[in-house]
């Protein structure tokens, strides 16, 4: 009887919790997008915001997880041969198209060509046809849920590559997904989502593919499960800041990313709207020109790195959702290990010796910037404020985005407030700043031995061997001083209290799998 | 001069647009790092041409009403400028259409009632609603009738042609706010034009016959005061047609004046060219109608 009891009121107290957690199937999830999509040709013609969407509706091989490691995806292992140059894809069993058809081997064979083929244009081509380095030699199916990839050699990055968002994640996609002259028609995938209606400027929609076979588990960034809740996902373009926050405090939209808390407060907190916010994998900082005569001093780099307090800085430039961080890996990476948080520390003292020593007589220096990403912008406010206690001298340049980027490709500044987008390893984040500034002109820091270094990371696939190399190099950097890593901005998006189980990440895509709503 | 107008804007839009820094190609990349790419796709761009045969080939693609393909969203330029112009004229021309209707017997009226509280009051309103800016005005709108009241949805865009009266409603703010400062601009024109007129001595000998006032207003003031305010509403059409971009941005309207500004900042150079050629045009053409309408309306004007 006692027993009874207790267990009655164990499942009494729990039910309302594991009712609370149950996802509802059905309705739409309405999210805001500040400009519409590219197109639809994913991996051919894309920015951020076609990755964001595209990503609901494709998959590949591999895919990131939440921590940005590579995890089978379509496939259901990865096996790589002891001379790292043949991999060996088995594939899940139950996957089916859009269009109903079972994915099978011959599918994989099929995309992976399909990518291959120059005519096809895809944007990652460069990356497996030998140009930069490994190339694909042949892609095999020896049975119907095998497929085997051979290279040219081994490269630690090669199935990193495979799954980028800006590659498409080298989506297998059915042979009716392209038109008769090579283009793509659109693209008939395996993930829980479907192309639904676009209206160009206006809204775009995704709909449920309801014989989705989703992984166990949970949601896992690109990797793991995603289940399909909603039945539709629409991405509504609204341009003005003041009129996506009206429309979330109306109840039009559901998500509106980019919102942060210090917004949420100017906006009286909405007591239906909160805030959730993840740190993410981007790296904002001060490039340094080298090669500038003023700049190509290092103690004069230096002393500017000493006169910055990274935390306050971080604090107050993204809003209060990035993290401190010296060094290029990012501090949700799992390479930033101990070596990686050393910095060069707020010492105003070494500042004024560093100044004298490199005889700075207060010549004002060249800031870039611009005002479409608020955070870098912020943060060249915050460093100049910080600079000018310190006795350096900066005057703001403020340009437009396309005009700061054509600049930042030419190496033509003095020292311009970046960031980078997420990368998810480490080798990622110095191959974009990294190299011969003779021969490309946008590479941030030129050291032979450095570069020698991050080539001998593209190769080494043992990961504590490339936590060594990543340390050395962080630490050739802080001597060297090309470029002032500031934080690892973070990605905070407003919802809707009744909407449920949506996380951000750090590759700050939002993902609408796994997500429902409660009406 | 349309022909020679248009030709010159093309060449100046044109040679304008590649002098400024920013490469629609390394936009579309970001800050990925990939030469290769960045150079396939300048050339399935043709950014890789010389200038001059860049501009060759656009001009006799566009001699012939093939405005290419827009680099951002690889459809072509035309059908985008088609959709863009819709929007915006639906918006556009019944707020000209309101303001002018409210605008030219509010001009009258504070002509005709010159010096007195009521003209103060008219003058007053007019000089409250010219000063406004538009996004502030909108973002008021969007707040109180929009999030308050719930009367009108907040972002998008639903074509009448489509549902009329969802249409309607997502029309009724950007249409008001359009309306409200234009009638401001219009009352002003109006109002000295018809003081002019009623300085001449037609309208004494008009009163002198004993018409009654409205019948001096309606019957021979009207016609003479409106002609000047009928260029400045040809002036207003004009230069809105071209894009209400501030409206446009406000409500979430995907009209040419946000498609021009949007595809600046991408460095989407056909269709900014096709655009502001198109935007010429207009401004050309309803200025061009207004000048044939004018004797209609002063026939001591001669075309």
């Amino acid at each position: 009887m006692l027993r009874t009891a207790t267990l009655a009121t164990i499942a009494l107290f729990a039910l309302p919790a594991a009712l609370a957690q149950a996802p509802k199937q059905g309705g739409t999830i309405r999210v805001a997008i500040n400009s519409d999509i590219r197109s639809t040709a994913v991996g051919i013609s894309r920015d951020a915001n076609t990755d964001g969407v595209m990503m609901h509706i494709v998959e590949g091989l591999v895919g990131y997880r939440e921590d940005g490691t590579t995890a089978p995806m379509l496939a259901e292992s990865v096996a790589t041969s002891a001379d790292g140059k043949t991999y060996t894809f088995k594939l899940r069993s139950n996957v089916k198209f859009h269009n109903g058809a079972p994915m099978t081997s011959a599918d994989a064979v099929a995309s992976l060509k399909k990518w291959l083929d120059p005519a096809t244009k895809w944007l990652c081509l460069a990356d497996f046809d030998g140009s930069k380095g490994v190339k694909i030699e042949s892609v095999e199916a020896p049975d119907a849920t095998t497929v085997v990839v051979k290279t040219s050699k081994a490269e630690a990055l090669f199935l990193t590559n495979l799954a980028a968002l800006h590659c498409g994640q080298t989506a297998v996609l059915h042979r009716d997904s392209w038109n008769p002259d090579g283009t793509m028609k659109m693209p008939i995938a395996t993930g829980p989502y479907k192309m639904g209606e676009w209206k160009r400027g206006e809204f775009i929609e995704i709909d449920a593919f309801r014989e989705y076979a989703s992984k166990p588990g949970k949601v896992d960034g690109y990797a793991g499960a995603k289940m399909p809740h909603a039945d539709k996902v629409r991405w509504i373009v609204i341009k003005d800041d003041a009129a996506a926050r009206a429309a979330l405090v109306k109840g039009q939209i559901d998500i509106l990313p980019g919102l942060s808390q210090s917004e949420l407060a100017d906006m009286g907190k909405p007591a239906d709207i909160v805030v959730k916010s993840a740190t993410t994998m981007g790296v904002y900082g001060i490039l340094i020109q080298t090669k500038d005569p003023v700049m190509s001093n290092p103690k004069l780099r230096k002393a500017l790195a000493h006169a910055l307090d990274l935390k306050p800085l971080a604090e107050i430039a993204s809003g209060g959702v990035g993290v401190a961080n010296a060094s290029v890996v990012p501090v949700v990476s799992s390479y930033h290990s101990a070596a990686q948080k050393k910095g060069y520390g707020f010492d105003p003292a070494k500042v004024k010796q560093l100044l004298a020593e490199a005889g700075y007589k207060g010549e004002p220096l060249k800031m870039l910037t611009n005002r479409r990403y608020p955070t870098m912008y912020d943060m060249a406010v915050m460093v100049q404020g910080m600079a000018k206690k310190a006795g350096i001298n900066i005057e703001l340049e403020v340009l437009d985005w396309p005009t700061q980027l054509d600049r930042y490709q030419k190496g033509n500044y003095q020292l311009s407030a970046f960031g980078y987008s997420a990368r998810v390893d480490p080798a990622m984040s110095y191959e974009a700043m990294l190299g011969d500034k003779a021969k490309s002109p946008r590479k941030v820091w030129d050291n032979p031995q450095a570069i020698a270094l991050y080539d001998e990371a593209m190769v080494i696939a043992d990961k504590a061997k490339r936590q060594e190399i990543f340390d050395r190099m962080h630490a050739m950097m802080l001597e060297d001083a090309p470029m002032i890593v500031l934080f690892n901005p973070g990605d905070s998006n407003g919802m809707s209290r009744k909407v449920e189980g949506y996380q951000p990440w750090p590759l700050s895509r939002e993902r609408l799998f796994g997500v429902w709503r409660n009406n | 001069m349309a022909v020679p107008t248009l030709l010159i804007v093309a060449v100046v839009v044109f040679t304008l647009m590649r002098m400024v820094a920013g490469d629609p190609a390394q936009l579309m990349l970001g800050d990925l790092e990939s030469p290769e790419a960045l150079a396939r796709l300048r050339k399935e761009m043709g950014l890789d041409q010389p200038i001059p045969v860049q501009f060759m080939i656009w001009l006799e693609r566009a001699l012939v009403g093939n405005f290419g393909v827009s680099i951002a969203q690889q459809r072509p330029v035309i059908g985008m400028l088609w959709s863009g112009f819709l929007v915006t004229a639906s918006v556009v021309v019944p707020a000209v259409l309101i303001a002018a209707l409210v605008a030219v017997p509010l001009g009258m009226l504070a002509a005709w009632k010159q010096n007195t509280r009521t003209d103060a009051a008219i003058v007053g309103l007019s000089i409250v609603f010219l000063s406004l800016p538009s996004f502030w005005l909108g973002l008021l709108f969007l707040l109180f009738l929009g999030v308050k009241a719930d009367l009108f949805p907040i972002v998008g865009y639903v074509s009448p042609r489509e549902n009329f009266v969802e249409g309607i409603r997502y029309l009724v703010m950007p249409v008001m706010t359009l309306a409200l400062i234009e009638t401001g601009v219009l009352i002003r024109m109006a109002r000295s034009s018809t003081i002019e007129v009623l300085r001449l001595e037609y309208i004494t000998h008009a009163r002198a016959k004993g018409l009654s006032e409205p019948q001096v207003a309606l019957r021979h003031a009207l016609k003479n005061s409106f002609a000047p305010t009928w260029t400045l509403i040809g002036l207003v059409l004009g230069g809105l047609l071209g894009g209400a971009v501030v409206v446009e941005t406000v409500f979430s309207l995907p009209g040419i004046g946000r498609l021009l500004v949007d595809s600046i900042f991408a460095r989407d150079y056909p269709v900014v060219q096709g655009a502001l050629l198109l935007v010429t045009a207009l401004y050309v053409g309803v200025n061009l109608v207004v000048d044939l309408f004018y004797p209609v309306f002063d026939p001591r004007v001669r075309l």
